[in-house]
């Protein structure tokens, strides 16, 4: 390939608590409580930073789903949960996903600029506007707002938290008055040694994409393929430069699902592993509301129905993630899979986000890949079961990226926003 | 007489200095005092003072970086809701081991108020709102404490053999609907070391919480509580109380603080020993369960077959 880009990849981990697959919390290397032990959380920072990593990324929602057979749904609130794993780590980024309909803009720039203080400029905000009439009723609405409604007011309210985090530096206040804040003060927060924290935005609505391409430092996308990961790649990129920011100042970082081993074979095993020992109906539930229709009623040796496969009824109301729901319907019109079919092989292509079984060479070589290809900065790597799979991404994956020049040999920065300026620059397109 | 314990009361500059100090850290986590309260001056009426920090972010990096020191993180439904301040509560206790607690307050002095016809979670732009009053912050209080309680920690049951990690049926709906209208559950079990600490702040009779036989409130603070508040400087009152809260005013460090506090803990107040439960070492009761009439939150999970 020519005009190979310079510079390294960024390299974070999606922390889905244990890991990605429901059965993860199975293994006899966890006790039955890993999930809100600090000890397993200072281990997950603490082997991140050994391999260099540039960010460890929390999910978040102000609900409970059923964790009946999974610790996925069971969530630490992550300023917290970060704040506690940046005192065992000194240089990993930390992102902690916040709802912009769930909280007070106040108190969540004031929250986050401490927490950034506290881990000496390390921390960003995924900021998300939260899906599922369920957080709602915790907050005292009988539903969520339409998805324009939610944009609307994320908009705002990232607009009101920035002006809130420039009062920290500057000391004056703010009189901001717009259609769902009025605030007048500002907040006495030390500002951070990143002067504050980066913004991270994820998912792949219009909306979403215009709002990342405005203000987001970060964006945390669902790629299946990678042609449309270069398409949307460009897209994002010049939302930027339609808002007079250059294309370097936001970096895009899919999502990848992994189950790695020593050979393809025993990666395809431990992944065949970890997901039967986990229940059937999950997938099909995570289907169901990934494409908005109930697939428990689809008979499993057919094809999906047609109607399936159009567009999104009503994109108000649907619940599920617009992005995640283009990628998949994408990937089955490829290939016209039975449902159980496409159930089974989701397991070794992802669903939403694209998913990858193989070795640590073979992985090294599909990011290489993406990258000289201008389809991503970096990728946000979600490993099957963290306890046994972050240290082959740390142990063996990283040497091979060194290796190949695409990744640092040690931390030369110090700041969550340092590590992102220090990575490769945007390919021309 | 059994001697009073000794507890700290932190301003917003000295919560920064002692979380940048690793020095004053390990003098904080080795001092048997009772607990500290991070950020008192957010919600015991003082004007705000030049510096500080969201009271759970210090608490987060005390919660990592020490092992014995307890501490109260300090909140208001000014411009935080109770479903948000549990998260932070429960979180803080899984993470310090039960070290942390809660002290809630009426205002924030560091928040802009919200709008006047719903100025606690007015602001928040989601309709609504309540009067900043005590009725206010004593159902966000009581809030917390039913959020805490709504998933029992021992349902967490691990077996490999049916694939059951939680008895998801025994976690309940809090359906709260006071001031707040919470439906629950939290997100996070009950910590294994039992509730939260849940403390109220009040410098006058009239500061008081409302009567309450339901009432969340562990711990007095304050001139008309149990727990009188002292100027860092002014000797001890005199009289029987359960411990004395001393507090450095804005221009007194960190250091001086401990060093009084080390002078007083050697002459006539209670060691209590470092490390263990915000809990048991203030020798509180465990508060009573949820009504067992609360309705399930999930179905009970059965053991399962793979696709």
């Amino acid at each position: 390939m020519t005009n190979k880009r310079s510079g390294h990849v960024i390299l974070g981990i999606n922390v889905l608590v244990l890991g990605y697959l429901p059965a993860a919390w199975k293994t006899s290397l966890l006790a039955k409580d890993a999930f809100i032990d600090p000890d397993y959380w200072a281990n997950i920072g603490r082997t991140a930073e050994r391999g260099t990593l540039d960010a460890l990324f929390l999910a978040d929602g102000p609900l409970l789903g059923d964790p009946a057979y999974d610790a996925n749904p069971i969530r630490l609130e992550p300023t917290v949960n970060w704040g506690q794993v940046a005192t065992a780590t000194s240089r990993v980024g930390l992102v902690s996903t916040a709802s912009s309909t769930f909280n007070d803009p106040f108190e969540l720039a004031e929250r986050l600029l401490s927490w950034d203080h506290q881990t000496g400029g390390r921390a960003a905000w995924n900021v998300v506007t939260t899906r599922g009439v369920n957080a709602a009723r915790n907050f005292g609405m009988p539903d969520i707002p339409f998805r324009d409604d939610r944009y609307d007011r994320a908009r705002e309210f990232v607009d009101v938290v920035r002006a809130l985090w420039g009062s920290a530096a500057t000391g004056r206040d703010i009189d901001f008055h717009g259609e769902f804040f009025d605030i007048k003060g500002r907040l006495r927060v030390p500002p951070s040694k990143q002067g504050q924290p980066i913004i991270f935005q994820a998912g792949g609505s219009p909306q979403g994409r215009a709002l990342a391409g405005r203000v987001a430092e970060g964006v945390f996308a669902a790629e299946l393929t990678k042609q449309q990961a270069i398409e949307h790649y460009r897209l994002v990129k010049n939302f930027a430069r339609g808002n007079g920011r250059s294309p370097d100042d936001i970096k895009i970082l899919p999502g990848l699902l992994l189950s790695l081993g020593s050979s393809e074979e025993e990666a395809r095993r431990r992944s065949d592993d970890i997901h039967d020992a986990g229940p059937p109906s999950y997938s099909i539930a995570w289907l169901s509301q990934a494409i908005g229709y109930d697939a428990s009623t689809f008979a499993l040796d057919e094809p999906f129905p047609e109607e399936v496969l159009g567009p999104v009824k009503d994109s108000q109301t649907f619940l599920g993630s617009i992005g995640f729901r283009e990628s998949i319907i994408t990937q089955i019109r490829k290939t016209n899979p039975t449902v159980r079919e496409y159930l089974k092989q989701t397991r070794y292509t992802g669903s939403g986000h694209a998913g990858f079984v193989g070795t640590p060479e073979q992985l090294a070589d599909h990011i290489e890949d993406w990258f000289h290809a201008g389809a991503i900065d970096g990728f946000n790597l979600q490993p099957d079961r963290l306890i046994d799979g972050l240290p082959v991404i740390v142990d063996e994956l990283v040497p091979i990226l060194r290796k190949r020049g695409l990744y640092r040999h040690a931390y030369e920065t110090e700041t969550l926003r340092e590590h992102f300026k220090a990575a490769s620059p945007t390919p021309s397109f | 007489m059994t001697k009073p314990y000794l507890a700290l009361g932190l301003a917003g500059p000295h919560l920064v200095e002692l979380t940048e100090s690793r020095t004053l850290l390990s003098r904080w986590d080795a001092l048997p005092v009772a607990f500290s309260v991070l950020g008192i001056d957010r919600i015991d009426g003082s004007l705000p003072a030049s510096v500080t920090l969201a009271s759970s972010a210090a608490g987060a990096t005390l919660a990592g970086a020490t092992k014995n020191g307890r501490f109260l993180i300090a909140a208001a439904p000014q411009r935080d809701h109770p479903y948000n301040i549990a998260r932070r509560v429960v979180s803080l206790a899984h993470l310090s081991h039960g070290r942390s607690g809660l002290l809630i307050g009426v205002r924030d002095a560091y928040a802009p108020e919200g709008p006047a016809a719903g100025p606690a979670w007015g602001g928040a732009g989601l309709g609504g709102g309540a009067p900043l009053n005590a009725q206010t912050a004593s159902d966000a209080a009581f809030a917390v404490r039913a959020l805490e309680q709504g998933w029992p920690y021992d349902s967490i049951i691990g077996n490999r053999e049916t694939g059951i990690l939680v008895e998801s049926n025994r976690i309940v709906h809090v359906d709260l609907n006071s001031t707040f209208s919470i439906a629950g559950p939290l997100n996070a079990p009950a910590p294994a070391t039992g509730a939260s600490v849940i403390a109220w702040h009040a410098a006058t009779v009239a500061d008081l919480p409302p009567a309450d036989a339901d009432s969340p409130i562990d711990l007095m603070l304050g001139n008309a509580g149990s727990v009188p508040v002292v100027a860092l400087g002014a000797e001890p009152p005199a009289g029987r109380f359960a411990g004395i809260l001393l507090r450095p005013s804005l221009e007194q460090s960190v250091g001086e603080l401990l060093d009084v506090a080390e002078r007083w803990l050697g002459d006539g107040f209670a060691s209590i020993p470092p490390g263990g439960t915000l809990r048991n070492a203030l020798d509180l009761t465990e508060p009573p369960p949820l009504a067992p009439t609360l309705r399930a939150a999930f179905p009970a999970p059965k053991p399962h077959v793979s696709l």
